[in-house]
C-alpha cells in the first residue's frame, strides 16, 4: 500500500535500546533535527515501567506538511543493543538502512540493509559510556541525510548541552564511521523557511492551563500524568504558579478544592488509579459548588495494568464520576493544539459554573510529540461571575443555578458545604430546602448545554465530497485516524467530539443514517456505546485496539477500508 | 446578641464538651481581633462528625469539608491566600482514622494551619463507636465484646512527626483553651491541640479527666522533655507542651508572595508562552467566542442574576 499518495516526503527514523541509553533524548534530537529542515514531525516514544534495561523505543516520522501520527516501518533504524536489532527488524522498509551494534549484534548474513557500527566500543573511549551510546543515533541519522559536520555539532550542543567535550567527539567518530558506509542515503526535502515549534501533549495541557490563568497545581506521581506534573513543576516560577506534590491523591484533590474556595485557578491530575482515590472529592466539587479541573491521563487498566502505555478504556469513568447527582463537564482533545485550547476552555467553563470537570486524556497524547501551529492568544480566560450584593449568599438561588462568587470578599461570610446546605451554606435536612438546592444545582447542565452549543464542540474533517462513509472517533484515536486517512487515501468525513459529556448529540445527530466505523482504544467499545445511547448513532464496526499501543495508520487504514 | 452566632440550631447534647470548644474558639476570635487578625481573615474549617457542626455554630468563613479530608483542604486554602489565618476542627476519629496521613504531614511540612482535635474517643455522630483513641476493651456497636486495640496516642505521634507547636486542652478549661488557640493561631507554622472532650451520652470522661488533668505553665524547655510529658499517663499535662521557630512552609515554598494576589496577567502569561515556545503571539484565524460571552449570549446578565425563587 502507498502510504504517501500525495508526496508528502514522508520519512520515519526508529532508535531502540535498553532504558538508560538515552532512547527517548535520540528521539527527541531527531524531530529537533526534522524541524530544523522546517518538516514537521510526530514522534511516539514506547518504553517500559522501569529505569534501567528493558527495551525502550523511539519512533519519529516526518513530512513536508502536517503529519498526526508516527508510521511502525521505518527507512533508517538504529539498534543500540542486540535485543532492539531483533525486535526492529520487521519494522524496516524494503529500501531502509538498519544500523547496528557491531559491539553486541553479530553481522547479519544476506540482508544488504544492514549496517554496522561500533557503538559501545567507540563510547567506551569516555566516561560512563552505557549514558552515551544513544548519542551515536542523531549522529548516524546526520549521516544518512548527508548533513555536514557543522550541523551535527550545533545540534548536539543545542540538543544534550551537557558533556560536550565528551558528547561532540563521540558523535563525529560515529558520524564518520556512519558516512563512510550509508553517507547521503537520504535526500529528504525540506519544508517551509520557518521552523514549527514542537510540543508534546502535557506541555500543550500545561500551557493551556497557564493561559487561562492558573495559579495552583496539584498531583501525585503516576504515569502517565506525571509529565504534566514535571513540565509545570520545571516552569513554575516564570508563570508565578504554585505546584505542590503532597502525600497522596486524596490530599491532592482535596488540597485543590481548598486552593479553589481561596480563590485559586486550582487543577489536579492523575491517571485512574489516582483518579479512583479522588473520586469522593469530586463529588464534593459537586455539592460545595467548586471551581476545579481534573485531567485524566489514561493508561490500560484495571489497577495498575500497563503503566506506561497507552488506553481509553477510562472513558465511562470519567463520564460517570463520583456519587450523587450534580452537573460536570468531561472534554477530550483530539490535537496537541486543541490540548492547549480545551484546557483552556474547560477551566474557564468549571468557573463559569462552579462545578467539577474532568479533562480527559491519554498516554499517546500527553507522552506524543508533534509539530505544532499555536494561536497562542485563542486561550479562553477563567473568571467567576462575581456579585457584589451586600447580603452575599454563597448558594443563591438564580435563574442560572449559578450562584455568584463575592466581588469583595471582606466582610463578608463565604460558606462552603459538603453537606446540603441552605443559600447561606448552613446545613440542612429539610425537604423542600433539599429539593431546591439539587435543583439549582442541576440547573446548571441546562445552562451548560446552552453554552457549548455556542462554542465548537464537535470537529469535522472532510477527506471526499461530504457524502462519505462517517469515521467517528475522539481524544489522540483522532490523531491516530487521520493519518491513517491520508496514508489511505481514504474518503470519509472523520468527527470528533471535543465534548463528551454534555455530549454534543446536537452536532452528532445528522449522522445517522449515514455508513459509520468508531475507532476508539477500548475493549469493550465505551465510545461506540455512548453514541448508540446519547445519539443513536450505529455503527457498522467498532475499531478497537486495547494492547496498549497505539494505532499504526497504515494497519489503521487497511482495517477501515475493510470495515468501509 | 452574640454577634459570632448562627441561626443554625445547636444540636450538640447537654452537657457536651464541644460547648466549651464552641466557647473557647467565639473568645479566641474576638481576642485575635484584639491582635490584629480581623474575622473575615480567619476561616474554619472542619471534618464530619459532631465536631463538625461548630462550622454551623460560628458566623465566620470557611468549608465544611470531608470526613477525614479537613487537613488537606485547609492547607490547599493556606497555599492559595497565605493572608488567610486557617482553624481546622476535626474529630479523632475524623483525623487520626479516616485522614491520618494528612495531619502527620501538614505537620512534616509545617503548614501554617491550627489543628483542633475534639478528641472524644469515640465515633458519637454514628452512634458511638470505638475510635482511634478509644481505650482497650472500649464496647461500641461495632465491638459488642470490646475493643482489642490500644488506643492511639497523638501527641507523641504528632511530635515525631514534626508538628511545630503541640499542646493539650480539656473541655473543663475553657479560659486555658482560649488561650492555647489564640497562640496557635499567632504561631507561624503547624499547631496542634489535642481536645479532651468528654461525649456525655457515649464515653463521659469528665470524672475521669478531671482527675487527671494537671495544668502546666509554660511549653518544655526540650524537644525530648516534650516527648515525656507528651508520654505521661498517670497525669494528663495540659497546656501549651512544645514550640519551636521553623519556617512555615509556604514560605519555604514561595517566599513571601501570595500566588492569588500576585499572579501574572494574562497578558503576562501569553507573552511568556510565546516566548517559552519561540513563537510570536497569534490570534486564531477565526474568532472564537468565550465561555463568557456564550453564555451572555444564551442568557442576558440581568436574567442569570434573576432569583429562581420568585
Amino acid at each position: 500500500m502507498a502510504v504517501d499518495p500525495v508526496g508528502r516526503g514522508l520519512f520515519t527514523f526508529l532508535v531502540g535500546g535498553k532504558a538508560g541509553e538515552g532512547v527517548k533524548k535520540a528521539g527527541s534530537v531527531a524531530s529537533s533535527l526534522f524541524a530544523d529542515m522546517g518538516r514537521h514531525v510526530c514522534q511516539m516514544d514506547d518504553y517500559q515501567s522501569l529505569i534501567r534495561g528493558g527495551h525502550n523505543f523511539s519512533v519519529v516520522s516526518t513530512a513536508v506538511g502536517p503529519i498526526s501520527s508516527h508510521y511502525m516501518q521505518a527507512q533508517f533504524a538504529v539498534s543500540l543493543d542486540d535485543r532492539s536489532f531483533g525486535l526492529h527488524r520487521d519494522h524496516l522498509a524494503p529500501d531502509g538502512v538498519m544500523v547496528y551494534n557491531s559491539d553486541t549484534t553479530s553481522p547479519p548474513d544476506g540482508d544488504g540493509r544492514a549496517f554496522g557500527l561500533p557503538i559501545t566500543a567507540e563510547a567506551k573511549k569516555y566516561p560512563r559510556p552505557e549514558l552515551r551510546v544513544g548519542v551515536a543515533a542523531p549522529a548516524a541519522l546526520c549521516a544518512a541525510l548527508g548533513l555536514d559536520k557543522a550541523y551535527l555539532r550545533s545540534l548536539i550542543e543545542r540538543e544534550y548541552r551537557r558533556d560536550l567535550e565528551n558528547n561532540i567527539p563521540y558523535a563525529e567518530s560515529i558520524y564518520d564511521l556512519a558516512y563512510a558506509q550509508f553517507g547521503g542515503r537520504y535526500a529528504l526535502r525540506a519544508g517551509a523557511a520557518s521552523r514549527q515549534p514542537i510540543m508534546d501533549g502535557a506541555q500543550a495541557i500545561a500551557l493551556g492551563a497557564i493561559a487561562a490563568g492558573l495559579d495552583l497545581y496539584f498531583a501525585y506521581p503516576m504515569t502517565p500524568s506525571s509529565s504534566l506534573l514535571h513540565f509545570l513543576a520545571s516552569h513554575a516560577k516564570e508563570f508565578g504558579i504554585v505546584v505542590e506534590h503532597p502525600e497522596n491523591e486524596i490530599a491532592v484533590a482535596n488540597m485543590a478544592i481548598g486552593a479553589a474556595a481561596a480563590g485559586a485557578r486550582a487543577m489536579c491530575g492523575s491517571s485512574g488509579g489516582g483518579l479512583a482515590l479522588m473520586e469522593e472529592a469530586f463529588s464534593l466539587a459537586g455539592m460545595a459548588e467548586v471551581p476545579i479541573l481534573y485531567f485524566l491521563g489514561s493508561r490500560p487498566g484495571p489497577s495498575t495494568g500497563l503503566p506506561t502505555y497507552t488506553s481509553q478504556g477510562d472513558l465511562r469513568f470519567a463520564l460517570n464520576q463520583g456519587h450523587g447527582e450534580f452537573p460536570r463537564i468531561v472534554a477530550s482533545p483530539g490535537s496537541i493544539e486543541d490540548g492547549y485550547y480545551l484546557t483552556a476552555e474547560m477551566l474557564s467553563l468549571v468557573w463559569l459554573f462552579q462545578t467539577p470537570g474532568i479533562l480527559l486524556s491519554e498516554k499517546h497524547f500527553t507522552e506524543g510529540t508533534m509539530s505544532v501551529d499555536l494561536a497562542t492568544d485563542a486561550a479562553a480566560w477563567a473568571e467567576p461571575l462575581l456579585s457584589a450584593d451586600g447580603d452575599y449568599r454563597r448558594y443563591r438561588d438564580t435563574a442560572t443555578g449559578i450562584s455568584p462568587l463575592p466581588a469583595a470578599p471582606e466582610g463578608q461570610v463565604v460558606k462552603w458545604s459538603s453537606y446540603e446546605h441552605d443559600e447561606r451554606g448552613i446545613t440542612t435536612e429539610e425537604p423542600l430546602l433539599t429539593t431546591k438546592m439539587v435543583d439549582k444545582r442541576l440547573r446548571k447542565q441546562a445552562g451548560i448545554v446552552e453554552v457549548l452549543k455556542r462554542l465548537n464542540c464537535t470537529n469535522r474533517y472532510e477527506f471526499g465530497n461530504g457524502n462519505a462513509p462517517v469515521i467517528l472517533t475522539y481524544g489522540s484515536t483522532t490523531l491516530s485516524v487521520l493519518e491513517a486517512v491520508r496514508a489511505g487515501g481514504i474518503e470519509a468525513t472523520v468527527v470528533q467530539p471535543r465534548y463528551l459529556e454534555p455530549l454534543p448529540v446536537w452536532d452528532l445527530e445528522q449522522y445517522q443514517g449515514r455508513p459509520l466505523v468508531v475507532v476508539e482504544m477500548s475493549a469493550s467499545g465505551q465510545f461506540a456505546n455512548l453514541l448508540a445511547e446519547k445519539a443513536g448513532l450505529r455503527p457498522r464496526a467498532v475499531i478497537r485496539r486495547y494492547d496498549g499501543r497505539p494505532f499504526d495508520p497504515v494497519e489503521l487504514a487497511q482495517a477501515i477500508k475493510g470495515a468501509l | 446578641m452574640d454577634e459570632l452566632a448562627t441561626y443554625a440550631e445547636n444540636t450538640w447534647c447537654p452537657g457536651c464538651g464541644n460547648f466549651a470548644i464552641l466557647g473557647a474558639l467565639k473568645d479566641a476570635i474576638r481576642r485575635l481581633e484584639g491582635e490584629g487578625i480581623a474575622r473575615d481573615k480567619l476561616r474554619l474549617v472542619t471534618g464530619i462528625g459532631q465536631h463538625g457542626k461548630i462550622f454551623d455554630y460560628v458566623n465566620v468563613s470557611g468549608f465544611y469539608a470531608l470526613h477525614g479530608r479537613a487537613v488537606a483542604t485547609a492547607q490547599g486554602m493556606k497555599l492559595a491566600d497565605p493572608d488567610l489565618r486557617i482553624m481546622v476542627f476535626v474529630g479523632d476519629g475524623d483525623t487520626l482514622g479516616e485522614g491520618l496521613e494528612h495531619v502527620l504531614f501538614a505537620a512534616k511540612r509545617n503548614a501554617d494551619i491550627t489543628v483542633v482535635v475534639h478528641d472524644n474517643g469515640v465515633y458519637a455522630l454514628t452512634t458511638g463507636q470505638y475510635a482511634p483513641t478509644s481505650v482497650r476493651g472500649y464496647r461500641g456497636p461495632s465491638t459488642p465484646t470490646g475493643s482489642v486495640e490500644e488506643p492511639l496516642r497523638p501527641l507523641p505521634l504528632l511530635l515525631q512527626a514534626g508538628a511545630t507547636f503541640v499542646a493539650r486542652g480539656f473541655a473543663g478549661r475553657r479560659e486555658q483553651l482560649t488561650d492555647m488557640l489564640v497562640q496557635a493561631v499567632l504561631h507561624p507554622g503547624f499547631s496542634f491541640i489535642d481536645v479532651l472532650q468528654p461525649c456525655v451520652t457515649f464515653n463521659n470522661t469528665w470524672q475521669l479527666y478531671n482527675g487527671l488533668v494537671e495544668p502546666i505553665a509554660q511549653p518544655a524547655s526540650s524537644y525530648d522533655e516534650a516527648m515525656a510529658l507528651a508520654r505521661r499517663s498517670d497525669r494528663l499535662p495540659i497546656g501549651v507542651l512544645y514550640r519551636a521557630d521553623v519556617q512555615p512552609f509556604h514560605q519555604a515554598l514561595y517566599g513571601d508572595r501570595n500566588p492569588v494576589r500576585d499572579r501574572l496577567s494574562r497578558e503576562e502569561r501569553l507573552d511568556g508562552i510565546a516566548r517559552l515556545l519561540q513563537v510570536e503571539r497569534r490570534a486564531p484565524s477565526l474568532p472564537s467566542l468565550s465561555p463568557r460571552a456564550a453564555l451572555e449570549m444564551a442568557m442576558p446578565a440581568h436574567e442569570q442574576a434573576a432569583s429562581a425563587s420568585q
